[in-house]
This record gives structure tokens, sequence and C-alpha cells, in this order.
């Protein structure tokens, strides 16, 4: 891929305006898609994010157009439009950059795709801990108001709780309700009975900042940037040891490499390159050698891991695999729901096991154990919780198998206590808060 | 109701089911179990939590928990049957479920009954992995007097809170916290008070939640079901008494889908335990001097009874309680009408067969588009599994209006002009309940019915709310004595009173206060000394063989669960009934041969049926409307509506574990008269009447209509008419 020119969208004339001002967004041309397409029928809209091939931002990588498409229609309910903006993904930060230095393009967003369903009502779903984030959509959503652009839509930004799981669709409409974040049993799937039994449209906060491009373009444009089955730009967040992190717009299709090392200046103090998450700490990881792929949806697949949520995790030697393994493993006990079984027990299992073999108490069984616990969560769970906490886990398990291996066979770490995970991941401390009480492991 | 049949292949064979019908029944109706612990239909929609269910089904990928799916034509599912997939996944399943599960089923309660137990050795591995420690939490944790929580055992299948939140809609059991640390809670820890909580002892598929009655007090090994109906209230929920070492020790429901669908009451539930009450009576007592007592033997009471009964020539009232089964009040009646001409009785309520005319079972309440309740007791106090039903109704979409003042709302609906009187008419599916102390057993309402043109409607019918379990059984049975008519004799040479709620009630004893000798029929000691020359022993309904009678009309058959301390009823009526040559069979089922030919078609005794059918309707007689509600006589003030609490009465009165769901002393207002008043939610209050004065809290409900004071009786006192609520 190489040199090709950056081409940005969702993130376009943040670095040369203030954007979160309407009066600057609007100099830049803010907002005049959303007059043009309030004069288009809604169907035309979603033909466009059709032609565009956009797909969802948030993760799962489903395609918009088609989603928009299957909301149900003539139910004599209201039509929803959702925005999951609760970026909780270990490593995900790009959705907080585009609120809070492009707010406009996505409540553009919001109301060009409330106008394409005929929904008259959007909720954006705001991570709790997002406050400075909340603040400027505010006041632009303020802004918008006062400049009456609304044409009737209410938009209401609803601030989460701090939990990860609300950012599972149907746990945040759960949540939206008042009710207890845990994710519902697909089908019904929220396009026929979403919030309030109602037909719902959901997305990530990327995907929805992105339909102002298309329809102010065209889908066929859209669907001419990156590669194939992976149209357009994504924001990447580049972290963990490089020396530039940061989110980054790229074409989809650029590679691994051009982003750690020519975009992210590589790894620091000349430390040498161990593994990379590529997808957020959900997915497998990929080690050093694995980082000719390219980055859009079918590479990642070939490699065995997933695009994710557009993550990019780098990890350096430093970084002793089985504390990771039980950092990553302790983060999905925490968030669990405690809804479906295999989650709720096996994240906590999963932790037992690392803990042991962190502290050189396990057997190679166990390590055996591990890898069947992994595989006796993935697949079997209620949602996708389960099998964030499983993939990643065996991943590193199988990948890096020796170093398990050694902690077994030298009751230890034989990093011995040099080893690192700065930047990486932060430790299961971080992501309490009191008063929730802690079921030792 | 779709009736399209679809094929659906579930472990290489064939079944059709209808269209929509869930995949774990679409298995059952092949033969085949899919095991499952969260999964209950009558608990809603299925949230496919436990992942039990897991079954590979064609075309999908990863393995489906199936209680989640319906029958689609052409589907292929695979169970562990044939599916190593399947299999593996369910052993997945149970294997996390005792990863944290403790594992003392052997001084367990549900050990032998447990769906986790028979699961695990059905589909589960046979050794653990588990070497860590085990979550453990403080237990058991009391959720109410009458319900303890092992949050160890707990499983988290939800079928607690899903009963709390989507079913009762009490709201009061809840999981809190997350994940692992997700525990089943109360707010605050405040017992779980409601009128159906007991119903999540049943539901738990663990040991989690279990009775306090019951707790380490028997094995299912060493107990026997009796199949029975309850005998508490008009509704007359099918149950099965649990029975060990000849007592009965716990009530479970017997799921009736007309009736009950499954649920009981917790009076229904834990009242038994007042056959084992300290004051209950197990020998004859007869007066000596002014308020002794003595004990006698069977023999010589028979002897004094058959001398009460001579001396009063004829002047003989009885008071029935509406609590006897239907051959009792015929043995008593034949005994007291044909061999002594005694033709007087009262009974508690007023009965009426006019509704018979647009019967209609329970579950029909569920299915309607439009219910009226008239009357302005709570429904949940007078029958409360119709209160469920009005649940389910609301929730499948149906509108439901409560309409106060029963009288004025029955005169309103039958005339022409009234917009909810014509939507009833105009409908398909309309009910009526009649909740409220006044009309005429229900005649009233089968007036109205008539007038709304219910007869011709199979879908639409009424419901009478009475508030004795068998007063109509009652009254049928005791008018098909005898064929004479007497007039009430003007002094009362003896009163005749049967069973606890009728010695309890005050207008008897008002009566005993005219009569010269009283013979009292009574369970406890509490309710008779002092007033009865003489006490025979009482028994309970779960001591009785026998017939009841519903608020649908629904005929139910009693079982004898437990024998009774003493000789029950209709033993010692027999007996005495020889003495005045009247024959009476001392066997229910023999009395009920008699009376069935003679008010119920001849059905025999054998074919009541454990799980009885409603008879179709039958032509009723005429029935009129109230009469104009004469204005109150001046004053001003709120009506005073008093009603008899679901939880009080000489059974619950009785049993500790239920003494925390007594109603509270406090007076019902609207927010209207509360706010006209000054008054607060929760504020001391003094309610008013002439010159009666009594202090209670006061309640400001919302779903209370302006005009009226709402109390609960045994907290009314001598309030009646219109009563003033002032801040004291």
């Amino acid at each position: 891929m190489g040199s090709r020119e950056r081409v940005q969208i969702v993130l376009a004339g943040a670095d040369e305006h203030d954007l979160t001002k309407l009066a600057e967004f609007r100099k830049a041309g803010g907002y005049k898609t959303l007059a043009n397409a309030r004069k288009l029928e809604p169907q035309a809209i979603v033909d466009e994010l059709l032609a565009s091939g956009l797909r969802g931002r948030g993760g799962a990588g489903f395609p918009m157009g088609r989603k928009a498409s299957f909301l149900a229609k003539d139910t004599g309910k209201p039509v929803y439009l959702v925005v999951n903006a609760d970026e909780s993904e270990p490593g995900d930060f790009k959705d907080r950059e585009i609120m809070f230095r492009v707010p406009h393009r996505l409540l553009e967003g919001c109301l060009i795709t409330a106008h394409a369903i005929d929904s008259k009502h959007v909720f954006i779903y705001l991570r709790g801990e997002y406050s400075h984030e909340f603040e400027v959509l505010r006041s632009a959503l303020d802004e918008v108001r006062e400049a009456g652009l609304l044409g009737g839509v209410t938009v209401v930004i609803h601030r989460g709780a701090g939990a990860y799981i609300c950012g599972e669709e149907t746990a945040l409409l759960e949540s939206l309700e008042g009710k207890r974040g845990q994710p519902r049993s697909k089908p019904p799937f929220p396009a026929v009975q979403g919030l309030y039994a109602s037909p719902t449209l959901i997305n990530n906060v990327e995907t929805i900042a992105t339909v102002p491009a298309i329809v102010e373009r065209g889908g066929d444009w859209y669907a001419s940037l990156g590669v194939e089955n992976s149209a357009g730009t994504r924001v990447f967040s580049l972290s963990g040891n490089v020396v530039n992190g940061g989110n980054y717009e790229l074409e989809l299709g650029a590679s691994l490499y051009e982003l750690i090392y020519r975009i992210g200046g590589g790894i620091p103090d000349g430390r040498k390159l161990k593994a990379v998450i590529p997808g957020g700490s959900s997915v497998p990881v990929l080690t050093a050698g694995e980082i000719q792929y390219p980055l859009d949806f079918d590479s990642m697949a070939e490699a065995g891991t997933m695009l994710g949520s557009g993550a990019v995790i780098v990890i350096d030697d430093r970084c002793c695999m089985v504390q990771l393994g039980l950092r990553v493993a302790q983060f999905y006990q925490h968030e669990s729901c405690g809804k479906c079984t295999p989650c709720r027990e096996g994240t906590r299992w999963m932790v037992q096991i690392l803990r042991a073999i962190d502290e050189g108490r396990a057997n190679h069984r166990d390590l055996d154990l591990l890898l069947d616990v992994c595989d006796r969560i993935l697949g079997k769970c209620l949602c996708p919780l389960g099998d964030a906490a499983a993939m990643p886990v065996a991943s590193y398990v199988t990948k890096f198998a020796d170093e398990y291996r050694q902690h077994v066979d030298e009751g230890g770490c034989p990093f011995g206590g040099e080893s690192s995970l700065d930047g990486v991941f932060a430790p299961v401390d971080q992501h309490t808060h009191a008063p929730v009480a802690e079921v030792p492991a | 109701m779709s009736a399209e049949l679809v094929t659906v292949v579930i472990d290489e064979r064939e079944v059709q089911v209808a269209k929509g019908t869930g995949i774990v029944e679409t298995a059952l109706s092949a033969g085949i179990e899919i095991p499952v612990f969260c999964y209950e239909p009558r608990l809603g929609p299925a949230v496919g939590a436990c992942r039990m269910c897991l079954c590979e089904v064609e075309g999908m990928p990863k393995l489906q928990a199936v209680c989640t799916m319906t029958a689609q034509d052409g589907m292929v599912v695979r169970t562990a049957q044939t599916s190593a997939k399947a299999a593996e996944g369910q052993d997945a399943t149970l294997e996390f479920i005792l990863v944290n599960h403790p594992l003392d089923c052997p001084v367990c309660d549900k050990g032998g009954e447990c769906p986790l137990q028979d699961l695990t050795f059905r589909w589960g591995p046979g050794n653990t992995r588990m070497e860590f420690e085990k979550r453990t939490v403080e237990k058991p944790i009391p959720v109410s007097p009458a319900i303890a929580l092992d949050r160890e055992r707990c499983i988290l299948c939800y079928r607690c809170t899903r009963f709390s939140e989507d079913v009762a809609e009490d709201g009061q059991l809840v999981a809190v916290n997350r994940g692992a640390s997700s525990v089943i809670a109360t707010f605050e820890d405040r017992p779980y008070r409601a009128p159906f909580s007991g119903n999540v002892i049943e539901l738990c598929p663990v040991g989690a939640l279990t009775s306090t009655q019951y707790r380490f007090l028997g094995r299912p090994w060493e107990i026997q079901n009796v199949p029975t109906v309850c005998g508490l209230c008009p509704v007359g929920c099918n149950v099965h008494a649990t029975m060990r070492e000849g007592k009965v020790r716990r009530m479970l429901s017997r799921n009736h889908p007309e009736v009950d669908e499954g649920w009981l009451c917790d009076k229904g539930r834990f009242a038994f335990t007042h056959l084992y009450a300290r004051d209950r009576i197990t020998d004859p007592l007869r007066r000596v001097r002014q308020r002794g007592f003595e004990e006698l033997s069977w023999d010589d009471a028979l002897d004094e009874a058959e001398r009460l009964l001579r001396e009063a020539q004829g002047r003989i009232v009885t008071a029935l309680s509406g609590s006897e089964t239907v051959e009792q009040a015929y043995a008593l009646g034949k005994l007291l009408r044909r061999g002594l001409g005694a033709h007087t009785a009262v009974l508690p309520e007023a009965t009426s067969s006019a509704l018979d005319a647009y019967r209609l079972p329970l579950s029909a309440i569920r299915d309607a588009e439009l219910v009226v309740v008239l009357g302005d007791d709570p429904v949940s106090e007078r029958a409360p599994i119709v209160d469920l039903w009005l649940r389910a109704a609301r929730r499948a979409g149906a509108r439901i209006e409560y309409t106060g003042d029963a009288v004025e709302s029955c005169r309103r609906l039958a005339g022409g002009r009234d917009a909810l009187g014509k939507q009833l008419r105009a409908s398909e599916r309309a009910i009526l309940i009649w909740s409220a102390e006044e009309g005429s057993g229900g005649s009233h309402l089968a007036a109205l019915a008539g007038k709304l043109g219910f007869g011709d409607k199979p879908g639409s019918g009424a419901f009478h709310l009475p508030t004795t379990p068998n007063g109509r059984g009652i009254a049928d049975a005791w008018a098909a004595c005898c064929d004479e008519e007497a007039e009430s004799p003007e002094e009362i040479g003896l009163l005749v009173v049967s069973g606890d709620e009728a010695a309890a009630d005050p207008n008897v004893r008002a009566l005993a206060e005219r009569a010269e000798r009283v013979l009292v029929t009574s369970m406890f000691q509490g309710l008779a000394v002092g007033w009865a020359d003489l006490v025979l022993p009482g028994t309970s309904y779960l001591e009785r063989d026998g017939t009841y009678v519903n608020l649908e009309g629904r005929l139910q058959r009693l079982r004898r669960a437990a024998i009774p301390p003493a000789p029950d009823e209709l033993a010692w009526i027999s007996k005495l009934a020889e003495r005045f040559d009247v024959d009476v069979p001392p066997y229910a089922s023999a009395v009920f041969a008699e009376l069935s030919a003679l008010i119920y078609d001849g059905l025999p005794f054998g074919e009541v049926g454990e799980r009885a059918e409603l008879r179709t309707r039958s032509v009723a007689p005429p029935a009129e409307l109230p009469d104009e509600p004469q204005a109150p006589a001046g004053g001003t003030g709120l009506k005073l509506v008093r009603y008899r609490g679901l939880f009080s009465g000489p059974a619950v009165e009785r049993v500790p574990e239920l003494q925390f769901q007594r109603p509270p002393p406090e007076v019902e207002l609207s927010p209207e008269e509360a706010e006209a008043r000054g008054i607060m939610n929760g504020e001391p209050v003094s309610v008013t009447h002439v010159g009666t004065v009594r202090p209670l809290r006061a309640r400001v409900n919302p779903s209370l209509r302006p005009g009226i004071a709402r109390i609960a009786s045994e907290h009314a006192g001598d309030l009646g008419g219109l009563v003033e609520v002032t801040k004291p």
C-alpha cells in the first residue's frame, strides 16, 4: 500500500479549524448536506448508504445500509435512532476524539440518518466517564437547537454509568430504558424490536459521523475508497509501546506496519516489537511476524483476528504475556454482566487459572484447562462479551505457548519482576470503583 | 393463533407442530427432552440466560439457545442426543454452573427434587476440574420471614426476579452487582412483602430460595404430595399438600391453566401451619360454670349435642362459615332441616346462581380486550389470583378500567348512554369483575351482563368476587336438603355455629347473645371458649374429602391430605343424624352422590377430576339491577370502604411467618383527598365517625378514587358510613 494520499473524512478539517463551533463547522461546509438530504426521499439516502459499503465501526462491522433497511415498517410505533457512544473497549479512544473535535459532524450524521429512517427521536448513549466529551457534545447540541437545525427531531444525550456491557447494543437499549444493563436475546433484533419495543437503528459514533460525507459525495465515491469489502476510512486508535500514539484516520487496507512504524514512529527506546492487538482488547493477538497484514476486515480475518473497533495496541518485548492475559481476563471478569452462565463463571475461572500461572502455582494441565475453559466460553454466550474474553486469552496461550510453559516450569514469571505493561493495559484496580463489592477470584 | 403446521426435524425425528411453538415444546412433542433452567414460558419471553438448552440448528454456525427459538418449517435441530457439539455445550454449561455451586446436596432441601442434580446426572460432567476456591458469601439471607436465600447455591437463572418484575409486577426482587458478584436481593434488604412472594421458592431450580417453614424438615423420598384444592379464598387454586409423617409440611401449586396457571398466593402457600396451632381443639368441650371448659368423650358429646338439639324444639338457627364442603353443608342441612325442621341458616354473604349464564374460566381474563372492575375493594385482597390474571391481561394489551363504587357503576354501565358501557356492548371479549361487599351475590352483575348482551358472547363474561371459599356451593347444598321453608324463629333456642369464620364473625356473636344455647364447631379454642355451651372439634380444608364451588362456578375436588385429630364433621353429623332418623352417610362420596343427583346432574364423585372442568353456561334466573343508591343521610366526609384483608382471619393469625404480611394500620386516601386535608403519605391521622376515633397512618394511593377512605376491617373498629380523616 505504502504512500497513498491520506484521505480524511470523519476528522476532516479538525486540524485546521475549531469545528466544535457551529459557525466554524458551517464555514467548512457543515450542515449543507443535511439541508440537501432533507429534500431527498429517505430511501434515496438508504440507497446511498447501501452503495457506499459502509460497515459498522463499533466492532462487528455490519453494513449500515442493510441494517437500516431491516427496520420494521408501518408498525405504528415510533422509529428510534440510537448512537452507541459507550466506547469502552480497552485501547479504543476514537469516538471520544470524534465527539470532542467534530461533534457537529456526529450531530449532522444523526439528523441525516434520522431523516433516512423517518425517525424523530435520537438518543446518544454516552460512556459515563466521558465528561469532557459530554460538555462539548452538549454545547454543540445547544447550538444546533438554537440554530433551528433539529427540524422537529429530539436529540437526547444519555450518560451511562460505567458498564462496558452497555456498549453491547441490546444491553445499551435496556440501560437506556432504565433497566439493568444486560443484553437481550436476539432475535428479535433492534431493527424490529429495539428501544421500547420499537424499530431502532443503532450505530457507532464513527459510523454516523461518516454518513454526511457519503450523502454529500455519493455512495459510489465512498465505495471507491479502501479495499474490497472494506470501503472507506477508519479512525485507528494507536496505543501501547509506540512513539506517536493517537488517533489516525486511514483508508482501510493500510498496513499494520505502516501504521506502527511510518505513522506511529515505531517502538520507543529501541526496544523490539513483540505483538500487536489490532482491534481492541477483545481480539486475538498478532505476533511481531504477522504485521504485514493490511488493516481491513478480510485480511484481519485471514490473519485469524479481527479489525474490531480499530484499536491497535502495540506491545514490546518487556511485556509478559501471562500478565497481559491476566489483566485482560480480569477486565472481562469485572465487566461480565452476569446474565449468562459461561461468561459469568468462565471469566472468573479464567482469572483464577491465570493468576495461578502468573504466581507459579500452576502445572501443565492448567494450561490445557485454560484453553479448554476458553473454548467452552467461545460461541456459547448470550452476547459477544464472553468471546471477547476467551478469544484473546486463548490466542496468547497458543501463540506464546513457550512463555506460558516457562511460567509453569520455572514456578513463576521468567521476567522476574522486570516485565512491564505500562501503557498497554491498565491493572484491574483501575477499573474498580468503590463501593462495588469485589468477589475474590 | 395460527393453526399453520410446520415440520421440524429434531434428532432425525420429524415432528409437526403449530408454527411458532417453542423448540423446547416441539422437542417434547417428539419425545425428546431439551434441558433448561431459566426457560419458563409463564414468565414471559425466554431470556436465554442459563445456556443449558444449547443445540445445533442447521444453517447456524454456533450452538443456539433453542429455548429462545420457535418452530419454523424445515428447521433441523440436533440435541445432545445426536450432536457431539451440543452435548459438549451442555456439559460445558453444567461445568460452569457447578464451578461455584456448593456441594451441599446432602443437607440441601432441594436435594432429590433438584433440576440441577437431575440435569447434572444426565448431561453433566462426572468429575470436577475446579481446584480453586469457590465463591462464598453470607447465607442464608432472610428475604422475608417466609423465604430464605442461599446466594451460593443460586445459579442466576433470573426466574425469581422475572416473576417479581413481569408476573406479580411487585418489582421487589432484583439482581444487584455484576458478573460473578451478581446476587439476588431486595431493595436495601427490606423484606419481600408481596402477596405472591412464595412462588419464587417453587420457581427456583436449585436450593437457593427455600421456605423457612420447610427448611430441613423433609427429604423428597419420604414425602407424598396430595393433589387437592386450596380452601382459603373463593378462587380455589389447585395445590399439592406435601405430607410427611402424617403432617402437612408445605403447599405447592398444581397448575390448573384455567384457574391459577400454577401460581399460588402466600396465604394459600404458608397458612397451612394453622392446622398445628397451639390452641387447636382435639376433643369435644363442654362449658362448666361461666367461662370454664372440660373435655368430654365423643359419646357424651353426642348425647349433649342431641340434648341441645331436642331442647331447642326446632327454634334453631345455623350460622355457616362458607368454608364447609358442599357435602358437610348438605349433611348438616339434612340433619337440621329434615330431622328437626330447623330451616334457618345464615351465611356470611349473599349468593346467587344468576351469573351461571355468563360463566367463563378465569383464564379468559387474560384473553380479554376490555376488563371493567366494579367496586372499591382491592381485587388482590378478595381473590388474589384474579389480580395476576388482570396483570396478564394488561400485559397482553387489554384495557383495564376500575370504576369504583360498584352499585353506582353498575347502574351507570347498564344505562344506554355511558361511553364505557357502549364499549362493553361492542366488545366480543369483555369481562366484568365485581369487587365489593354488596352486590347480592353477583345477581346485580348478572343483570348488568345481561343488559350488555354478554349472553350471546361466548368470549365475554362476568365474575363476582365473594368473600367465602365455598359460599355458593353451601347455599346450593343447603337449599337442596329440603323443600320446606320456615320463618326464622322469634327466639333462638339453639345457635349452631359451623366453623371458624362463623365463630369469628361479630354478627354471629351478636346472634349468640340472643340464643339460649350455642353449639360451636371450631378448630381453635380461642374462638369458642367463653360463649359456647358445647364445642365440637372442627377440621380444615386439608383434612377433608369433598367438593367446593369456586367463584367461576367450578366444582372442584378436595382430597384429605392430613388425618384430622378428631372425627371430621361428616362422621359426627352422620352419627347424630341417626338419632333423629335421618340417613346421612359418613363418606363424602356417598353424600355427594345423593346431592349430585339433585343439583349436579348426577356427576359421579370420581369424575369431578383432579383438574376440574368448568360447567357450560346454564340458563340462570332473571336478575335485577341494584336499586338507586340512597343518598347518604346528611353529613359530609369520606365514604368508608372496609375490606377484609387477604392476610387476616383465624388461620393467618396463627401463622408466625405471615404476621409481616398482615395489613398495616393505615387508611388509604386518593391524592386529591390527601392534598385537600394537607395530609402526606405515611403521616399519622385520626379517622373519625360520630364518636369513634381511630388513630391510623395515611397512605396516599394514586389508584384510589376521591371520596372514599379505605381501611382493612381489622383496623376499622366500629367505624362506618361517612368518616373524616384529619391530622391529630
